[in-house]
């Protein structure tokens, strides 16, 4: 299995998507910290040595902002980013992952090669998650050195302790499962699709889907068990290890986006079982759509 | 021992069979040729000895193991390449290689010998997108031979090429099969079956028409073909006299005259015997059977002529 998963980690290094995908995810999260850098430079008048002062947001949003710029918020920002970009990108990384094997006919010379469908599923899976861990690692690096350098421009002495630290492999699992059902649904569009198109429409539509459902997670306010009910969805479960994840390094998401109540959020240990379900459940459904199949032959 | 045996293997698309109740042994050691017109279920019935496609009805055996039940120990010890060679095209041919060898755990050493062998060592660092057809199929055949297999199986490995990139790939498969392993060839290109393999078998809507050593196959059309000098009826009386020869195996018309199934050194014979009766003959000749023409006399495509030598 090990042998497999190196052989796919090795095709995939060598893709010349999975490094596009890479630059646009760490030069959006610069180009996003560079316009929030902007609003509190010119909300501090930075620029004016404080002779003009442009007030766009809040005390506290831009105090939030100032947060999400510096250590240690800006790995909670970092998360976020890849959450929502890269989870965009995690989605066309995955489609074409396992989308092109049916287009370049490599799906066919792979299995009668090795014929274990389940083996060469988890392989693919093993490849794309280590190729999603990476791209993590490179943002949260990015964040690191960023911070560093706004903190210094704003004036503001971050910290970068032991707690930082060990909340940030954590934050990085988090932002991982975050993505994980998006991806296998990716992969079930894949497989049912046979092309990388049919795949990223399968990832795109369930997030559209998602994302549309998470708006019943208002429901939760009119009784318990509606509360209960809904957040068996994916979408309030992904909610909760966001905001987890942004809280872990001193951020507060309810001063930036005032509209999400984080009182009907699941619990940590509920958010992670369930989207874990989820996958799992995506995951099987992939399988069985690619072992039922046949590859190959008389259409 | 036969390298490949399927027994009544079957599959089915709704009502329309591809491939219908196969029964076919492929000795090991042999080149086979699988030949059939298009949609004749070559590539399916090599589909289902890949645990691909999954058959209907009936069992496929590779190299002594079920292929349904024991896929990965069936096909432990086959290279193959099916609908045409398929690689990564943003990856070299060298490593497009290299992934096979590392998800199967063979030395890099392997990537280069076997790229040296099918003559693809100069263009190894070239993406594979930049290949030629022919490339590509040596690209194939390189990624067959890679875990150095008992059994190839190529599917139309000549499919797309010039006939200098035909000869190329049929002095390759010479090569391997020089080397004693079992080659299993589909084509539609008769005379690459008929220069490249030792025995074959025809197929035609999924059913398997003939099968056994391209020899024996040959024989069916040899013969020795005379033209009396007469209208129909002394032909047909010519016949009766032919068909009461003890070595005359049988007698048919054919190309306005009679092919008479017997040696084609007792031609001299049959001539004597019909001059005997008083029947002239105005024309006899050795007649010389091709894998085309018994291939188009199986599969009932009468478009050809056959030729006489």
């Amino acid at each position: 299995m090990l042998n497999l998963i190196r052989a796919e980690w090795f095709r995939l290094a060598r893709r010349p998507l999975v490094w596009v995908l890479l630059a646009l995810l760490l030069v959006l999260f610069v180009v996003l910290r560079l316009t929030e850098f902007m609003v509190v430079a010119l909300h501090d008048g930075i620029f004016t040595q404080g002779e003009a002062r442009l007030a766009l947001l809040s005390e506290a949003q831009v105090q939030q902002f100032r947060l999400q710029l510096t250590l240690p918020g800006i790995f909670g920002a970092a998360l976020g980013h890849v959450n929502s970009v890269g989870g965009l990108l995690a989605i066309v990384l995955a489609a074409g992952a396992l989308g092109s094997e049916y287009s370049w006919g490599t799906l066919r010379a792979q299995l009668a090669r090795q014929p274990s469908r389940a083996r060469f599923l988890l392989a693919k899976l093993a490849a794309v998650a280590l190729a999603l861990i990476a791209g993590i690692a490179l943002v949260l690096a990015l964040a690191a050195v960023l911070g560093l350098a706004l903190g210094a421009v704003l004036g503001v002495r971050g910290s970068f302790g032991l707690a930082t630290l060990l909340a940030l492999p954590v934050g990085m699992a988090r932002a991982l499962l975050v993505m994980l059902p998006y991806v296998m649904m990716t992969v079930v569009g894949a497989i049912i699709g046979r092309s990388a198109l049919a795949g990223a429409a399968g990832g795109f539509l369930f997030l559209l889907l998602d994302v549309g459902l998470g708006a019943l997670s208002a429901l939760g306010q009119l009784s318990s068990v509606l509360k209960l009910l809904v957040n068996l969805l994916v979408q309030p479960n992904i909610n909760a290890l966001v905001v987890q994840n942004s809280r872990s390094f001193g951020l507060d998401p309810a001063v930036v986006t005032p509209a999400l109540d984080l009182t009907l959020l699941p619990g940590p240990v509920q958010a992670v079982l369930v989207v874990l379900a989820w996958s799992a459940l995506f995951g099987w459904y992939a399988y069985a759509a690619l072992a039922r199949r046949d590859v190959g032959g008389a259409a | 021992m036969d390298a490949i045996v399927t027994e009544s293997l079957t599959k089915r698309y709704g009502q329309r069979a591809a491939v219908d109740a196969l029964a076919l042994n492929v000795p090991a050691g042999s080149i086979f040729g699988l030949l059939g017109p298009n949609g004749a279920g070559k590539t399916t019935t090599i589909a289902m000895l890949l645990a691909l496609v999954r058959p209907t009805a009936g069992r496929a055996i590779v190299l002594g193991h079920d292929v349904q039940r024991e896929p990965a120990r069936a096909l432990a010890g086959v290279g193959a390449m099916i609908e045409g060679p398929a690689f990564y095209p943003y990856l070299s041919g060298r490593d497009n290689l290299r992934a096979l060898a590392l998800a199967e755990g063979l030395p890099p050493a392997r990537v280069d010998a076997v790229l040296a062998e099918v003559e693809l060592a100069d263009r190894a660092q070239d993406r594979y997108r930049t290949y030629s057809q022919g490339m590509r199929q040596r690209l194939g055949i390189a990624a067959a031979l890679l875990r150095a297999p008992q059994l190839i199986i190529l599917d139309e490995p000549t499919n797309g090429l010039d006939p200098a990139g035909q000869i190329e790939i049929q002095q390759l498969i010479r090569t391997l099969a020089a080397s004693g392993r079992t080659i299993l060839l589909s084509s539609h290109l008769l005379h690459d079956v008929e220069q490249l393999c030792d025995r074959v078998a025809i197929l035609k809507g999924g059913r398997l028409l003939a099968s056994g050593p391209i020899a024996a196959l040959l024989q069916r059309g040899n013969g020795v073909l005379v033209r009396v000098a007469g209208d129909a009826a002394l032909a047909e009386r010519a016949a009766a006299l032919l068909r009461g020869i003890p070595w005359v195996v049988g007698v048919a018309p054919q190309a306005g005259g009679l092919l008479v199934d017997a040696p084609a050194e007792r031609a001299a014979d049959l001539s004597l015997a019909l001059a005997a009766q008083g029947i002239g003959v105005a024309e006899l000749r050795a007649q010389h059977t091709s894998l085309e023409e018994v291939f188009l006399q199986l599969t009932g495509d009468d478009r050809r002529p056959t030729t006489d030598t």
